[in-house]
């Protein structure tokens, strides 16, 4: 079928207003833009407690759209590990002050870490605290506070403009509401086989797939890793070596033109 | 096949080659001022070996198969092939129409250039005086360069020059003459350029370069024509598959195998024993563009203008290249192809004129020149002209004559120009003969060498130039129209070898065009004799006033105005001694008056031996009254230029008036003819009338005079512009007639061509590279600097590509 | 524990942390909290990637593929948990890189606004002017100040005695 036919089908396919109005995940988008928007640096008075109530409401309506888990405590630890990851991502690009954001990313990180755990990712959970949290956002605070040992500056207080800012937030909303719309076979999926699945072809299941949630599971990985993507790896390796000596190449270059700054600040 | 021969032919282009790629290699950094060394090792051991091959030749002469002999003796030497074309044309012809023997001729033929050289008589010849002479320039360049900053450029010139020319006259091949043809010319264009700071030098490298190109293209276009014609470019006969081996090509038949069958040569000896030659229009087209081809290289009427801009150029190469040897290519050439212009007394005819006429027009030019190198330039274009006002002349005798005079104008004129070129050096580069005069006591050596050289030029017996001279002017006047005349009557008074009867291509003459021929061959013979009479006049001039009368050394020179170092002085005393003795030993060996062993050796290459030239082979004699007249008229210049010029000027200064014009316009003047009257034996003549009562006469002489002048006005007004002096002094305006002719017309053109160029074609271009400027300048204003501005485009860019998705999803 | 479920939340998570880190990149000035937010980004599409590789983990060829999975079929019960590793692997070196020319730009202009480098758009183009700049808030002025690194730092002696926040 070509594309241009495509368009009356689309149109035919897509949800009415009613449809719309009742679906809770276009009320969380909604409202959860506006929280953003509202948070992001400006001038609003009580800003942050508009959005930060505005935020809590989006979460929750989300939470209320979402597919259940069907075991309580995975649905628990899930939520708190997603608003952990989600809420402090608002934080990250909502603060004021670029050593909070860094500090709120670091624990968006955590919360990143934990969905990795929580979903049989061990390797990569630790490696994501360790990285991340461990070396990039340390990196990130050094460099702060190399930079912009004063605390907050005018730029960090304000945006581009209202246009971008709404457009930015705007096109985010677009996006997830049609990841949301196109994942609407999924969720239907998912809330037809709630029920369908036993705790014993769960087991089956996870005995088939083991290879993830075994116990050797960093043995599978490191096999893996090493030798159906060895070539990758060297590639990854060779990268790193590159960025090292590119990073160190930059900042040797900058260092003369201070020393001329400074004398000429002198002078 | 003789193995020496081939050595040597090998030898003669490959030493100066090597000699120059060393220069030219370790020149700059590591010979510096010993550049010379290898140059001159390289082209005495050419020299050495061009001397065996003469040897050899003439060895190889005597020694012919009497079957063979008629035809002369030539060996060529095959390389290896440059081209082949296989089946390229189809020879027209007809093999029922044509003799038998012709018949292997016609057909499909392969475009085949093979690098093969040739010995002969001719080429023998030509390479023994051009390495020679190039030795001898080259030693005395090794003194007059020094200290030159291009010192080793100029000896990889001259070495690559050498191995062009050799390379010219040794070549087999007509494609082959034309690439060294360019060769030497493209060495020329270098030499006379070197001093390229100079802007004259650049100008003048360009000139003779340009004008050159008009005759190259006359060539290119004949050989066309020779290619369409005879089917082969190669003056040899050979097989089809490039053999030349002689016995061989002989045993060739019409029942050979295609690869084996006979190609004959243009100028080989199985056509021109056969007279296998095309007549009528196309032979007068094609000598006559070969003709124009030689004019330009060797400076005739009307292609002459290069030359002496040409001297610009170090004075060495002048000598070696615009008076010895490059110039004489076009000689050469001619002579090589005499069996085609004989086939074409139209044509021949046309030589003569060209020759005869630029050689009285140069000498009348060279009278009142006052550059000592241009005197010398105009004088090498006017002894150029004599050659080849004999090789017109249609004889053996006018051919081997117009060689003979190329072979010893080369020695005296390399001598003159050398001698210049020492006058120059001790004058400081200065070379106006009115800036300096009286320098035999300061350059002995140089005036006797000069005087040696003039008296060679002027052809004064015993020196070699009245050999040569004689032996053109005899052959101009018994020229082949006399032959003719002869043969009609019946009185032919035959070589013994010769065929007594043969009908020559003039054959088919009438009477009448005999009459008008013979006519212009007369009137060329007295003008040759009068240019005999000019070339004694200016040589003396520029002797007179370089080397006597006041001595005056210009500021230039400073104070080491002295005789040239020995390095320079011994090629002068070398050309010296061959300049007096070349022509009295091959008339003295030769055993007769008339005779000449250097006729008889040239006459032994193919080109000369037969064919319908060889009908008019004479018996060796000596043209008493022709060598009288041309003595007393060498003298009469002689002595008319002394007269003139040595000691005081005061005559030269009346005549130059005379011959200006000057004082014509005080007849327009009615006071001036009103002050007559005034003068005292006018008045007392008027007085005496006028006492006898015959003052009516005095007043109608008065009146005639005074409507005389008016009359006369308007002439001698404009008479006084293009005086015969003035004409002289300013070359005859050729080069403004040429420039208003060719030059302008042609850069107005160029100009036309630059401005669409420009404007239209460039316009165009452009107009199609604005378009995605500005298409560009919609997009700039999207740059704005602000890089979370481009990252919002990528998002946009995202959002599209999510919009797709949905759609597909759709779908 | 219903996997589809984990899926789609998972996917619904990784979409909204890459939307996030998306609106700050494109809305936050300073460099640095720009690359916090492209990091982010990519945070957003390793908890994707994990989410698929969980759900492919294993169960090739099943019956809950759907159109959207099989391409990611093909990569193995590893796949997403290789690219994650590759993923971080890359903003290593991104952020090791981008840390050196933030300090280099930082050193050359002495701010680390990103409208500062400006002058490098189109020259015919008018420059980007903030309209106002608000004052800092008394509220904002909060801990934490960072030691400038090398500096002893001047001790304020009300600051000993008040610390509104820490």
């Amino acid at each position: 079928m070509t594309v241009p036919l495509a368009i009356p089908a689309l149109l035919a396919d897509l949800p009415t207003v009613k449809e719309i109005c009742s679906c809770n995940s276009f009320w969380a988008i909604l409202v959860g833009s506006l929280a953003v928007w509202v948070l992001l640096p400006n001038r609003i008075p009580y800003g942050k407690t508009i959005g930060g109530v505005l935020a809590i409401v989006a979460s929750g309506l989300f939470a209320s759209d979402w597919p259940l888990l069907g075991n309580w405590t995975d649905q628990a630890v899930f939520w708190l590990l997603a608003g952990i990851t989600l809420g402090a991502a608002v934080g990250t690009i909502c603060s004021r002050s670029p050593v909070y954001s860094a500090i709120w990313f670091a624990l968006s990180l955590l919360g990143t870490a934990g969905l990795f755990f929580f979903n049989g990712a061990q390797f990569l959970g630790v490696a994501t605290i360790v990285v991340y949290a461990g070396a990039i956002v340390v990196t990130f605070l050094f460099v702060i506070m190399l930079s912009q040992p004063e605390g907050h500056s005018a730029y960090d207080r304000i945006t581009w403009g209202w246009f971008p800012k709404t457009f930015s937030v705007l096109a985010a909303a677009t996006m997830v509401a049609v990841l949301t719309f196109l994942l609407g076979n999924l969720r239907t999926e998912a809330a037809g086989s709630f029920s369908s699945e036993s705790a014993a072809e769960y087991q089956a299941r996870l005995t088939a797939q083991g290879a993830v949630l075994d116990q050797d599971h960093m043995a599978n990985l490191g096999r893996h890793l090493f030798a159906e993507h060895l070539i990758s790896v060297e590639v990854a390796g060779t990268l790193l070596l590159v960025a090292l000596v590119g990073a160190v190449a930059i900042a040797i270059q900058g260092r003369p033109r201070l020393a001329r700054r400074i004398e000429e600040a002198l002078r | 096949m003789n193995e020496r021969i081939t050595y040597c032919l090998i030898l003669i282009p490959a030493l100066p080659l090597l000699a120059a790629v060393i220069v030219a290699v370790l020149g700059p950094k590591l010979l510096r001022s010993l550049s010379h060394i290898p140059v001159i090792l390289g082209l005495a051991g050419a020299s050495v070996c061009s001397l065996i091959l003469v040897a050899e030749v003439l060895r190889e002469q005597d020694s012919l198969p009497t079957d063979r002999e008629k035809a002369g003796f030539e060996q060529v030497v095959t390389l290896w092939t440059w081209a082949n074309v296989p089946d390229a044309y189809n020879l027209p012809g007809d093999g029922a129409t044509l003799p038998p023997h012709a018949s292997r001729d016609v057909g499909w033929r392969d475009f085949r250039i093979d690098i093969s050289l040739r010995a002969d008589a001719l080429t023998a010849m030509m390479l023994g005086m051009v390495t020679f002479v190039a030795t001898l320039v080259a030693v005395f360049a090794a003194g007059y360069m020094e200290g030159d900053r291009g010192y080793w450029r100029f000896f990889a010139y001259i070495g690559l020059f050498v191995f062009s020319m050799t390379m010219l006259v040794s070549v087999s091949n007509f494609l082959l003459l034309f690439v060294f043809w360019e060769a030497v010319g493209v060495c020329s264009y270098l030499l006379i350029g070197f001093w390229y700071e100079k802007p004259e030098a650049a100008a003048a490298g360009k000139k003779a370069f340009l004008v050159n190109r008009v005759g190259d293209f006359a060539f290119t276009v004949a050989m066309f024509l020779i290619w369409c014609t005879y089917g082969t470019l190669n003056y040899h006969d050979s097989l089809a598959d490039g053999t030349t081996d002689p016995q061989r090509v002989v045993a060739a038949t019409a029942d050979s195998p295609p690869e084996q069958k006979l190609i004959r040569g243009v100028l080989g000896q199985d056509r021109i024993l056969a007279g296998d030659y095309k007549t009528g229009w196309l032979a007068t087209a094609i000598c006559l563009l070969l003709l124009l081809g030689a004019c330009g290289k060797s400076a005739q009427f009307p292609l002459h203008v290069w030359l002496p801009d040409a001297m610009e150029g170090p004075t060495p190469v002048s000598a070696l290249i615009h008076a010895a040897t490059m110039v004489t290519a076009g000689v050469y050439m001619v002579a090589r192809c005499t069996p085609l212009f004989a086939a074409s007394p139209t044509a021949q005819l046309v030589v003569a004129i060209t020759g005869g006429f630029t050689a009285l027009l140069a000498g009348l030019i060279a009278l009142t020149q006052f550059d000592l190198k241009r005197i010398l330039a105009y004088s090498t274009i006017s002894q150029l002209g004599y050659m080849f006002l004999a090789l017109g002349a249609g004889t053996v005798l006018g051919v081997t004559g117009g060689m003979f005079h190329l072979f010893t104008h080369a020695f005296f004129k390399a001598l003159l120009f050398l001698g210049a070129g020492s006058v120059m050096h001790a004058m400081g580069g200065i070379i106006d003969i009115r800036q300096f005069g009286g320098l035999r006591r300061l350059m002995p050596w140089t005036h006797a060498t000069f005087l040696i050289g003039c008296l060679a030029l002027s052809g004064v017996f015993p020196l070699a130039g009245f050999w040569s001279k004689d032996t053109v002017l005899a052959a101009v006047h018994h020229n082949a129209i006399e032959h003719e005349l002869e043969r009609r009557v019946g009185s032919h008074p035959g070589h013994p070898d010769a065929e007594p009867a043969a009908p020559g291509p003039l054959a088919g003459w009438t009477a009448e065009q005999l009459a008008t021929a013979r006519l212009i061959y007369e009137v060329l013979y007295y003008g040759a004799l009068f240019t005999s009479f000019l070339t004694a006049l200016y040589t003396f001039r520029a002797f007179c006033l370089t080397f006597y009368g006041q001595e005056r050394i210009p500021d230039q020179a400073g104070h080491h105005a002295h005789e040239s170092p020995p390095l320079m002085v011994a090629p002068l005393a070398v050309l010296a001694v061959c300049s007096i003795f070349v022509g009295m030993a091959f008339v003295a060996w030769s055993g007769s008056w008339g005779g000449n062993i250097l006729a008889n050796f040239l006459e032994g290459a193919p080109s000369l031996a037969a064919g319908a030239i060889a009908t008019t082979k004479t018996p060796p004699e000596f043209h008493l009254d022709i060598a009288g007249y041309s003595t007393l008229v060498a003298l009469a210049g002689i002595l008319s230029a002394m007269f003139l010029y040595m000691g005081g000027t005061k005559e030269a200064t009346v005549l130059k008036r005379l011959f200006d014009l000057q004082g014509a316009d005080r007849l327009t003047d009615p006071e001036w003819i009103a002050g007559l009257e005034r003068i005292p034996w006018i008045s007392a003549t008027t007085k005496f009338l006028r006492s006898i009562y015959l003052g009516w006469v005095v007043t109608l002489v008065g009146y005639a005079l005074g409507a005389g002048s008016l009359v006369l006005a308007i002439p001698l007004l404009v008479g006084q512009f293009i005086s015969p002096y003035k004409l002289s002094q300013n070359k005859f305006y050729f080069d403004e007639i040429y420039a208003a002719l060719v030059v302008w017309p042609l850069s107005i053109l160029a100009s036309i061509c630059y401005w669409i160029d420009r404007w239209i074609v460039d316009g165009l271009v452009n107009a199609a590279g604005m378009v995605p400027a500005a298409i560009g300048s919609l997009m700039r204003s999207l740059q704005m600097g602000l890089v979370q501005f481009y990252a919002l485009a990528m998002v946009l860019g995202a959002l599209v590509l999510v919009a797709a998705r949905l759609i597909w999803a759709a779908g | 524990m219903n996997e589809v479920s984990l899926l789609y939340n998972f996917l619904l998570v990784g979409g909204l942390l890459f939307v996030l880190g998306m609106i700050g990149f494109l809305v936050r000035r300073n460099m640095i909290v720009m690359f916090l937010c492209a990091e982010m980004m990519l945070q957003g599409v390793s908890v994707t990637l994990i989410g698929f590789g969980r759900h492919h983990g294993g169960l090739v060829e099943s019956a809950t593929s759907t159109a959207a999975s099989t391409a990611a079929a093909s990569a193995g019960p590893w796949g997403g948990q290789m690219l994650v590793i590759f993923i971080i692997a890359v903003a290593a070196c991104e952020a090791g890189i981008a840390m050196a020319l933030v300090l280099m730009l930082y050193r050359q202009s002495g701010t680390l606004d990103a409208a500062y480098w400006q002058d490098l758009r189109e020259e015919t183009l008018p420059p980007f002017v903030d309209r106002e700049v608000p004052e800092e808030r008394q509220e904002d002025r909060v801990w934490p100040r960072l030691t400038p690194s090398g500096v002893e730092p001047p001790i304020d002696p009300d600051e000993l005695l008040h610390r509104p926040r820490v």
